[in-house]
Parts: C-alpha cells; structure tokens; sequence
C-alpha cells in the first residue's frame, strides 16, 4: 500500500524504489545513521545547529522558516527537559510528499531527528502523525522499534553519551493540528485550538516545556546537510532557497505523482516536462503552486521558479509545494466552493474573523455557483478575506483569505460570468 | 514599574500587566481608553478569540491583541486611529453576520456589548444576505440559566468561569467552525452555587436567567449601589430598581470583597424586600391576647410604658438583642439605648449556615461583625440570664435568637417582649409590642462584613407600607421614656447618626456612611472583631 | 500514558483504541475514559465532538469516506461519491439500514496523485473508478 517511488529523486529519495531503504539494515547499509555518528562523536551541539542555519534549509512544512534557526531558539542552560515535535499532520490539500517520506525513508527522518536531538537537546521527541496515515504510522512504528534495538534511539545512542526517546502519537483528523501549537494542543489531549503567541513554543511548548516543532521533509534533510556540508547543500537550488523538494503534482496532468527537484525549479517545466503536461489535448487555466493554501497562478504566469523568493513576486508562496493544476474545462468559482469548504471545516472556531469569515466566504461562493450572485458580492467577498488576514491567533485565517484572493485576482471573469448568466456557464467543469 | 505611552499619554504601570491589565488597573479601561473587547474579563484566564481588542503597538507591523500583549517599558500604545477602527468593524461586521436580529426580544437589550459595540464601532448596515445557522434557542441549561446558542459570539466566558472560578466544569464548547456551540451534558445541567453569574460575564443575550426573564426592559431600570445581605461577605451589588420595586441584584466589582460575582442564593434574596411576610404595621397584643395592628404612636407609647414599669426597681432586668441584619447604625442607637437605660444584658444570635472557598460565608446575616464591634456578643449570656430569671424584659431585633433564647416557651415568662422586625416570625407569639422594620434596601447605613469591612447601603426603594428603621423606632421609644442622649424632637436622621458613631466608637473612626466610600473601608480597629460562635 | 509528561497526552491514542473496540464513544465510555485521566465527562466529550474520526453516535460496521477536496473533486470525486450515494441508498454522512457502512466525505487524505480514491477504515483505496468503487463497497460484510 505504501506510494511508487517518486517519477524524479534526488538525495531524500533516490533509494525509495528499493523497499530495503526502509528497513534499518538497508538504510545503515546505505550509509544509514553516519551523519548522526558524526555530529554527536566530532560535532558541538551549537556547532550543528550553526551548519544546518548556514545551510539556509528552509522549514519544508509550509511557512518556510529557517530550520537551524528555528533550534536555535531553544534555551540553553535549562533544567526543563526539552522537547522536539516532528510535525507528521500533512493534511495540506495537494499535498503527500511526508507521506512518502515516512512510508519509504523513516530511518531517514529519525536519522535527521536524532542530529537535531543533540543540537538542541532534546531529550524525546514526539511524531505527530495524522490519523489518516495508517500504513505510514505502522512503518514508522516498525523503524522506531528497529531503531531502539539497534541503539540508536533509547539511552547511550550508538554508545555515546546522548540519550534519546521518540514516541510516535496519531492525530485524529483536523487539519488544523498542523499548525505549531495546535498541535501542540492535541499532543496534550485536547481540541487542537492553536495558542495564543507568545509564548512561543520554544519558550512554553509541548507540556508547557521549551520546544521545536519541524517538519518531516525538513528533518529527513538534515543527515544529508551534515554529510555533505553546507556548501553542497547551496548548490543546490536557488540562493535564498537551496536544497531540493518534493513536489506533489495532481489535478489535470498525465503523471500525476511525486517529483524530487531541485527548489528553484520552473512550475512549467514541473507540469509540462515532467508530469507530461495536461491531458487529452487540452490547455492549462490554472496551478495552484504550494498546496491548497496558496494562491492560483494563471496560465500565463507558470514561468516562475519555484522559490518563496520569486513566488512572493507573483503573490503566491510554495508553501509545501502541492502542485495541482486545472485544465480549460475548469469552473473557477466551483474550485472556489470546494477550497472555501474545506477551510469552513476545519476552522478550529477561535477566531471571530476565521469562525465566520470561513462560513460567510463559503456561502457567498456557493450561492456565486448556483447563480444567485450579484456584483456586489464579488466585492464583499474580497473585503472579507482582506478582514481575514493578519488579525488572528494563527494564519489558518489568512491561508482561508488568501485563495479568494488568488481567484478573484486572476479569474474574476468567471465569478463575473456567473452573475451575468445567474448560472454557472462552464458546464464542462469538474462535478462540484 | 515600566513607562508607556497611550494614545500620546505617559503612564506608569506595573510590570508584566499586559495593555487591558494595565488599563484596568489605571481605571480607565472603558472609561476614558476604550477598548472594546468581548472575550477578556479581569478576573478570568486570558482567552485571545475575539480579536476585538486589537491596538496599534509602533514598532509591530500587526495590530496587536491588548489583552495579550505584556507592557514593556517605552512601548507607545494606540488606541484610536484608522487601522485600529477597520480592524475592529471587521470583527464587528463578522460577529454580527451569524448572530440573530433578537433584540426586539432579547432580555441583554440596553445592556448588550454587541449592541454597543457595533453601534460605537461597527458598520451601519449588514452586507450579509445568507441566512443564519439555526440553532437551540431556549436551552434549558439548569434550573437558573436559559441558553440561545444562536445568539452566543462563543467569548468562551462561560466556560472559563465554569471552569476557574465555579471550578464545576458543566459548559464547553463543542465542535469546531462555525458549528462551534456551548454545550452541557444532559446529565450533568448547569448547577451550582454561583450559575447565575454566567448571565452577567455574557456580553450579548445568549445566557439569560429565568429569573430576569422578560420582566422588565434594563433602560428603565436605576441601578443603585449596594452590598447583599445574603451573609457575612457582603458582595457589593447593585440593586435594578424601577417602579419603587427591586427586579433584580447583580453583583458590583470590588476587588476587595468579591471581585465581580455574587452566589446565587445572595443574588436571588432582592425577593426578600417585597416578600409577602414583611410585617407591614406596628402592633400591639390586645387583652384577649391577639396581635392587632396599631398606630405607630400608640405602639410607641405602649412600649415606653411597658419598660418604664418594668424598670422601675432597676434596668438590670433588661436584656437587648441585637440583629445581625440590621446596620450598624440602627445598632448603635440600640446600644446608646441600653447605656441610657442601664442595662448591660446585651446579645446577638446570627444564624449559621454552609460556607465554602469562594464567597459564600457561615453567618447568613450581613452585619454580625458589625454587631460584634458594637459590643454585642453572643446570645448565650442572654439565654443563661433569661434561664436563670434575671431578665423581665426583652427589646429583641429581628428572631434569629428564638431557639437560642429557648423558644417561645421561654419567652412566654417574661413580662415584656418588645419585638423590632422585618418579617414575621414565630416570635411574635411571645411579643407584646411589634414593631415593622426596614430592611437594608429601605434606608441608609452601614454593615461590616466578615473581614470587619464597613460598606455603605443607601436606600433603593420606600416600602409600601409602614415601616422604619430601627434606629429610629429605638429612638422614640428613647425619647418617650425621656432616656439621656434621647433629645425630644429630634428627627431621626441615620448620617448623623452614622457620624456620631464614627467619632465615638474607636473601631468606626472613619467609616461612617459618608466616609466608606464606594468600595468600603476596614474598620479602624487593627484587629478583627471577634468571632461569634460558629462563624469562620 | 507514561510516555507522556502528563498523562492526558495519551487520550486521543485512548479514544482510538476505545473507538476500535465500541465503533462510538457513547456517554458511558466517556465517564470511563474521563475517569482513567482525572477530566471530567465533557472535556472528553468535546474532544471527541473536535476531531472528525471520533464518533458520538453509533456508526456503521464499516467507514467509506471519498476525499472530495480540490485534487480528487477535479478527477470527479463527487461524481463517485453520488453514484455511491444512490448504490447504497444514503446521503454522505448517513448510514445504511442494516447497519454495514457509513458513507461519508472527507477533506484531503493525502492521496492527491492517484484521485480519486476514498478510505475504508485504515486503508486506502486509491485510482478507482465508479465501478471499482462500487465492487469495493458490496465486498464489505
């Protein structure tokens, strides 16, 4: 049941098409668990956390915040014990590059678990999985007790002096547990409503103790950054954003799939040179770039590099790079309804703006697509997600806001159209 | 000690407050700095929902929610300019998109946050055209509270309060989004001894008390200051008086006697003033041995004329009961009574009930500790001298010492019972002369609470019928038995009274009714008053 | 419960395994479990009302849950919910009268290149077409 190795890998996956690589003799034949020897035996713990910030690895989880850095923030001089949270909740629509991640490279993250572990002194770490993910939590289970038996997780890690506990937790179904501290909310057993900030969680975290919460993606980097040194991880990729990603592409392509490439690289090439570009001869309308969260590029403006930097420029972010594209056919203003849903559902309710915003935006849309739209909704709808933004206790209610914006900047004509004809005119659409 | 700025103001607050704390603290919060805000509440956990309270910090790109925001020395605060004023028509506009257009029907009407805030702040139309998520409107949630879910911002008050302060935990919010709704658990309703202040914390109409329901529009209410009279903690209140008739207590903010709650039984007791057992007139019993009603000259007279014939050989054969639910004004002319009479039998019995941690105290009378520092001490000495025969004549007020004293029985043998009450009771059996008192919402003093708090009353509403406080019925019985201290013609006059009190007993230096102030004043005395029996 | 610093950590790993067990977290399940963590009823209960696979009604033996989010809906997920709406006879969210499956739709399960697909229980089934997706369902007991 575990997902085909990726169409394109590079270092985090080119070993995935052999099942081998998930096992931990497989993984430690193939130099498994060398670059965790190495920072703990011949590395400072600052000295690690230093060569991962230098690496420039940006958070792969979505917000794209620098990872060294991130460990940084952990208070030295504590007698708190100190926890790291690997954020496994992927429920970012477009998404499922974790999920391979997990189910064919476990050893790969707990190595890059374990390397962060000894930088900041952590002394257990939580996976955080969402509950969807059964088969992933089963082979993450399965490496964790590999990786115990053969000491290199428990206390004395491969016989230094580090001791490290890893549990693995399974969420239960809210995407709203991915953000950093509702997460941290439900890892304690209660709704995932995310906390106010400050504190931060490295100040007040997971049972109120200093801690880091990273990525799947971003810690299975890690072993590569300390075997390779930072100057090779900044050949890859783009100057503000070396390394490399895997995309998810999905939608209105011909290969659907995953695609390990370095960050920087162009959208159309990822479309139309590696997924096979749109099927049955039809034209592209549209891509969303970084997963559901992230606003709609048109058709004309797929050139873009891959990188926060230059997606910015466009009015979009990579977010955690989910690439899905919509061909001609495609009604804006359904896929409007379908992503505003999906935002309504999982608003965790805190926030005033969020709460009803989410609700309002999705009735407008909905009423937009049976044809009892006027002009002026179009207008309120915008004025709504702009009241969405910035204000809240997380950026769910921005991540809400900013796809209405994204579709209202570039395909307003179908929201338009759909007033004038008081009906959707793009029967050919996708069935909403 | 930091310094900030607001709104272009430099003020000096404490460390580690953050914006609304400080503001709360200065006293200004809503009252001259305003910032609205629903989900904050001094004596609650900080909850960071609503968004309402969003301020401009300089130097921070976002607008920034005040009451999470921590004070920091030099930081400029701004309350009131454009960015703020969009943000919080924003939370405005949104709040009002699902909440129904109730206030026709709405008990919160006149009182309501969301009123005041969306016409202060909000936008002067609705741009929503989709219809409201329907939801339970009439949610029985105890036998105290009804719940409109429909009309519930979800502030998450309520269940904070169940939560920290109540610490019963029967409401939570269940769900998530827009179907987000407070809930209890059918078996476990909303039941416990201070529910009824979930209405009062609610900013809009969604927690209402049966009680309050539909009885009468807020507008026309005057809200009087006052203290409960429930116990001995004396929860400062305010009385919702409209129609010389009391609709209701809610509790008044002060922060050194109960915060900003009131239990419930306290709460309800304003049905005490108008209750149908008042004793309405002065009476006198009659030969064939009834009790019929009398003019207050008259009964006046009859008691005078009793006492002077049974002190004829001497005032020892007196003995003086004190209320614990009368003030300490009416108190201490009971005393002066005594002095001038010459009697030295002196007592209280105040009634004893369940104290818990958090407000409810063991005596159920507001002011037996004012009765304490006024040298009234426990019943026993009375019983044991009533027991032992010494006594021929009681001046009793109010009937908490009946059982102490012996019953009615005991009672029976003495030659004289003169009887200065609110309500009736068994012991107009064993009274001569009754006289119709009024209760603390009737007139002006003071009563010290457990902590020897001294706190003003002042009268709220005139009683229907006849009835005087018992300062002034002592007085003129004084004054007809030509008592020193007791001027003929003298009007009774409870402030005077009340200052004179101050200037001649030690403890009440400074805490006459005028000089109590708002929020009370501890009796001079260092010490506590001491403790009758029982209380805690 | 010990590999967490407190032990209300471990109630959602709780309300699984109870789930797995009773198909619902009923009232009396929840005193149990509010018990075993020192909370109360309702805070267990609100956990469950939180998340989207825990239940506070009975459910049917079986969960067919399509994903209806942005990348299956434009492979046409809706349509092979619908067509699996009229096969059972139930809307989404219903059950069916003898009590096999609970149909229902889902946000993202993370399965977006091989659209469309829906989950029964733990497992995925992934690529189907309406006539997979029907064959699938009658094989459940």
């Amino acid at each position: 049941m575990a997902l085909t190795a990726p169409y394109v890998t590079n270092y985090l996956t080119q070993h995935f098409a052999d099942d081998a690589f998930g096992q931990v003799d497989g993984y430690v034949a193939r130099g498994g668990y060398e670059a965790a020897r190495q920072a703990i035996t011949r590395m400072a713990p600052d000295e690690v956390a230093n060569l991962v910030k230098d690496a420039g690895l940006q958070g792969r989880g979505g917000a794209g915040f620098g990872a060294g850095l991130k460990w940084t923030f952990m208070p030295k001089g504590t007698d708190k014990p100190k926890y790291l949270v690997c954020n496994a909740d992927e429920s970012e629509p477009g998404s499922f590059k974790d999920r391979i991640l997990m189910e064919r490279g476990p050893h790969q993250m707990l190595e890059g678990i374990l390397i962060a572990a000894w930088a900041t002194g952590a002394e257990k770490t939580f996976i955080y999985i969402r509950g969807e993910y059964a088969f992933a939590a089963t082979q993450l289970e399965r490496a964790i007790e590999e990786a115990y038996s053969r000491g290199y997780l428990g206390s004395r890690v491969m016989g230094t002096g580090l001791s490290h506990d890893v549990v693995l937790v399974r969420g239960a179904g809210a995407y709203i547990c991915g953000e950093e501290t509702g997460l941290l909310e439900s890892l304690e057993g209660k709704k995932g409503q995310p906390r106010k900030k400050p504190p931060f969680p490295a100040q007040y975290g997971a049972f109120g103790m200093p801690t880091t919460v990273n990525n799947v993606e971003t810690f299975s980097h890690v072993p590569h950054i300390v075997k390779n040194g930072k100057e090779w991880f900044r050949g890859i990729g783009t100057e503000k954003s070396p390394g490399t990603t895997i995309f998810g592409v999905s939608g209105h392509v011909v290969r659907p799939g995953l695609y390990e490439l370095p960050l920087g690289t162009k959208l159309d090439e990822i479309v139309f040179e590696h997924a096979g570009g749109v099927p049955d001869g039809k034209r592209v309308k549209g891509v969303i770039p970084g997963g559901m969260s992230m606003p709609i590029l048109p058709a004309g403006q797929l050139d873009v590099p891959m990188a926060n930097e230059f997606l910015r420029e466009r009015k979009s972010m990579l977010g955690t790079g989910g690439i899905m594209v919509m061909d001609e056919t495609t009604c804006m203003v359904r896929v409007g309804c379908v992503i505003s849903w999906f935002f309504r559902d999982e608003s965790c309710g805190q926030c005033t703006q969020c709460r009803e915003g989410t609700g309002w935006m999705n009735k407008i849309l909905n009423r937009i697509e049976r044809g009892a739209g006027t002009r002026d909704d179009l207008d309120v709808l915008l004025d709504v997600a702009g009241k969405m933004e910035g204000a809240t206790i997380c950026a769910f209610s921005d991540a809400a806001a900013w796809p209405v914006q994204g579709l209202l900047r570039h395909f307003r004509d179908d929201f338009e159209a759909h007033v004038r004809a008081q009906k959707c005119p793009f029967p050919a659409s996708f069935e909403l | 000690m930091v310094n900030v700025t607001i709104d272009g103001v430099a003020y000096e607050v404490q460390d580690g407050r953050t914006i609304l704390q400080a503001l709360d603290d200065l006293g200004l919060l809503m009252n001259g700095v305003d910032v609205p805000h629903y989900c904050w509440h001094p004596k609650l956990s900080i909850d960071g929902s609503c968004r309402l309270c969003q301020v401009e910090v300089k130097g921070q790109p976002k607008l920034q929610i005040a009451c999470n925001t921590v004070v920091a020395n030099g930081m400029e605060i701004i309350t009131a300019n454009e960015r703020v004023q969009k943000a919080r028509e924003g939370v405005m506009e949104l709040l009002l998109v699902n909440h129904p257009l109730d206030c026709p029907i709405c008990d919160q009407a006149g009182e309501c946050k969301l009123q005041d805030y969306a016409y202060e702040y909000g936008l002067a139309h609705a741009r929503t055209k989709e219809p409201r998520r329907p939801l339970k409107k009439r949610a029985d949630l105890g036998p105290t509270i009804l719940l409109d879910q429909e009309r519930c911002i979800l502030c998450r008050r309520c269940v904070r309060f169940t939560r920290e302060i109540s610490k019963t935990s029967e409401l939570s919010v269940m769900s998530r989004g827009d179907r987000s709704t407070i809930e209890i658990l059918p078996d476990r309703p909303l039941e416990n001894d201070y529910s009824m202040n979930v209405a009062d914390i609610c900013p809009v109409g969604a927690l209402t008390t049966k009680d309050f329901r539909f009885k009468i529009r807020v507008w026309f209410l005057e809200e009087r200051p006052g203290v409960c009279t429930g116990c001995a903690n004396g929860c400062n209140i305010h009385l919702g008086v409209a129609n010389n008739q009391v609709y209701r207590y809610v509790p008044r903010r002060n922060d050194a006697v109960n915060d900003t709650w009131m239990c419930d039984e306290g709460r309800m007791s304003y049905k005490r003033i108008a209750a149908p057992d008042r004793i309405r007139e002065p009476m006198l019993r009659g030969a064939s041995g009834g009790l019929a009603s009398a003019k207050l000259d008259a009964a006046i007279a009859a008691a005078a004329a009793k006492l002077r014939a049974v002190t004829s050989g001497g005032a020892g054969v007196v003995a003086a009961l004190a209320s614990a639910h009368a003030t300490n004004e009416d108190l201490f002319v009971l005393r002066r009574f005594c002095e001038a009479l010459g009697t030295q039998t002196l007592g209280v019995a105040v009634p004893i009930g369940r104290a818990d941690e958090l407000l409810i105290k063991a005596e159920k009378a507001a002011n037996g500790a004012g009765a304490r520092a006024l040298g009234f001490e426990d019943v026993q000495g009375v019983a044991d001298r009533l027991k032992a025969g010494a006594v021929r004549a009681l001046i009793v007020l109010g009937n908490d010492a009946l059982a102490a004293l012996g019953g009615e029985a005991a009672l029976a043998k003495l030659e004289c019972v003169i009887l200065l009450d609110t309500h009736h009771s068994p012991l107009e059996r064993a009274a001569d002369v009754v006289f119709p008192a009024r209760v603390v919402a009737e007139k002006l003093g003071t009563l010290t609470n457990h902590a020897g708090r001294v706190q003003r009353a002042e009268p709220a509403v005139e009683p229907a019928f006849e009835a005087f406080a018992e300062g002034e019925i002592l007085t003129r019985i004084g004054q007809a038995l030509g008592l020193a201290g007791f001027a003929p013609g003298w009007r009774y006059d409870a402030r005077e009274v009340s200052k004179l009190m101050g200037e001649v007993v030690p403890a009440f230096a400074g805490c006459d009714v005028d000089s109590v102030g708002d929020e009370g004043r501890p009796l001079a005395d260092a010490a506590t008053p001491p403790r009758g029996a029982g209380a805690r | 419960m010990e590999k967490f610093p407190k032990k209300r950590g471990a109630l959602l790993a709780a309300l699984h395994i109870a789930q797995a067990e009773h198909g619902w977290i009923s009232p009396a399940l929840a005193k149990t479990l509010a018990a075993l963590f020192e909370i109360e009823p309702i805070e267990v209960l609100e956990v469950v009302s939180f998340y989207n696979m825990f239940y506070d009604r009975p459910q049917g033996r079986h969960h067919v849950y399509v994903c209806t989010n942005l990348p299956c809906s434009l492979r046409g997920a809706r349509g092979l919910l619908r067509a699996l709406e009229s096969h059972l006879g139930v809307r989404a969210g219903e059950t069916t009268a003898d009590g096999r499956v609970t149909l229902g739709h889902e946000e993202c399960l993370g399965a977006c290149a091989y659209a469309p697909m829906l989950r029964v229980g733990e497992a995925y089934h992934e690529n189907l077409d309406v006539e997979q997706a029907k064959r699938l369902v009658d094989a459940l007991e």
